[in-house]
């Protein structure tokens, strides 16, 4: 069976991931955040995208649900250059790393550079109504 | 010879200017005049509907590239250079975007989507609206959520564990080399996750709502 690069490469990321539990003490704790990986053809030489499907409050997830990470974005692709190239995405990368930093974003949010500015500004001014707001969120994820 | 030099050079001018002159002529102004024409006959609004729904394309296309730009200040740059994407992408990209002035009321981002249902865009984030509330309705869960929750979790484990042993391996390692069957198992998988959370949180809450 003829598959390119990327397929074998993903199969074997895949295959490699198994349960990573988060961080405790955050108000995402106990939650479930669906995402959708969209990979390009040339992976793992380009970053792939990631999009929450449900709602996610937080200064780095845009409320489309697309999330805002170093990790994602190509290197050399920062017109803001407060990224260091290391941070961001290349081959020896991986989707664990990614959902790995994404754990860590969801911990730690970054406001240098918001992509959800109402979200940033609740969490910097506002922590206790920004983590009920999470907990709701989470909440309402699982139908409770 | 020197006059002949200059003379071809000239010749080529005098050619391309005259085919430039003869296509204005001939070429532009009937199709002018067939779309001023059909825009006599009625056509204007769906002519219009068009020309808004191919500037939503860009819009969209740009937004999707730089999620941070405003929507009125892109629709205003394409409007200017005539709809030209990678004009404004330059724009954006060495941060020389103009702010329109308040004149400047595009139409409303689901003006254009209404007219023409068929745009991909719009079809793509309809469905997302209503899947968003929770997982259970997503997945298809809410016969698998059983309120006895201290006996769900055992009767669970051993199905999963009869599983787990017959494709070779433990619970956690849910992995087959047959495509299908990796596929239910990782579904399988994804949805146990799912009310193991749920399940956990409603203890919380319980928890809780017990401990005040």
């Amino acid at each position: 069976m003829a598959q390119s690069t990327a397929h074998r490469r993903l199969l074997q990321e895949y295959r490699a991931l198994t349960n990573n539990p988060g961080p405790e003490g955050t108000p995402f704790e106990g939650g479930v955040f669906p995402a959708e990986l969209r990979f390009p053809k040339d992976y793992p030489l380009a970053p792939p995208s990631m999009k929450f499907l449900g709602e996610v409050w937080h200064p780095n997830v845009y409320p489309s649900g697309l999330v805002c990470i170093s990790i994602l974005h190509p290197p050399g692709d920062d017109p803001n250059h407060y990224e260091h190239a290391s941070e961001r995405w290349s081959p020896i990368q991986s989707v664990e790393k990614i959902l790995i930093s994404v754990m860590s974003m969801l911990a730690e949010p970054n406001d240098e550079s918001p992509a959800n500015v109402e979200a940033a500004k609740m969490w910097r001014d506002r922590r206790g109504e920004y983590e009920q707001k999470v907990r709701d969120g989470v909440r309402r994820m699982l139908g409770l | 010879m020197a006059n002949e030099q200059v003379n071809v050079p000239s010749l080529l001018v005098i050619l391309v200017l005259s085919g430039l002159i003869i296509r204005y002529l001939f070429f532009t102004s009937p199709a002018g005049a067939a779309a001023s024409a059909a825009g006599r006959r009625g056509g204007g609004a769906s002519q219009l509907a068009a020309t808004l729904r191919a500037r939503e394309a860009q819009v969209d296309r740009i937004l999707q590239m730089f999620p941070q730009a405003d929507r009125r200040t892109v629709l205003w740059d394409l409007q200017r250079n005539g709809g030209n994407v990678a004009a404004t992408t330059e724009r954006i990209l060495a941060g020389r975007m103009e702010t329109p002035p308040i004149t400047f009321q595009p139409p409303p981002p689901g003006a254009a989507n209404g007219a023409s249902n068929a745009q991909s865009q719009s079809a793509a984030k309809e469905p997302d609206k209503p899947a968003q509330p929770d997982l259970i309705m997503r997945y298809n869960l809410q016969d698998k959520i059983t309120p006895g929750s201290a006996e769900s979790p055992a009767s669970e484990a051993t199905s999963s564990a009869r599983t787990g042993t017959g494709s070779g391996s433990g619970k956690g390692k849910a992995w087959s080399s047959n495509r299908e069957e990796r596929q239910s198992l990782l579904q399988k998988r994804r949805d146990q996750m799912i009310l193991e959370a749920r399940r956990k949180m409603e203890a919380k809450i319980a928890a809780e709502k017990a401990a005040p």
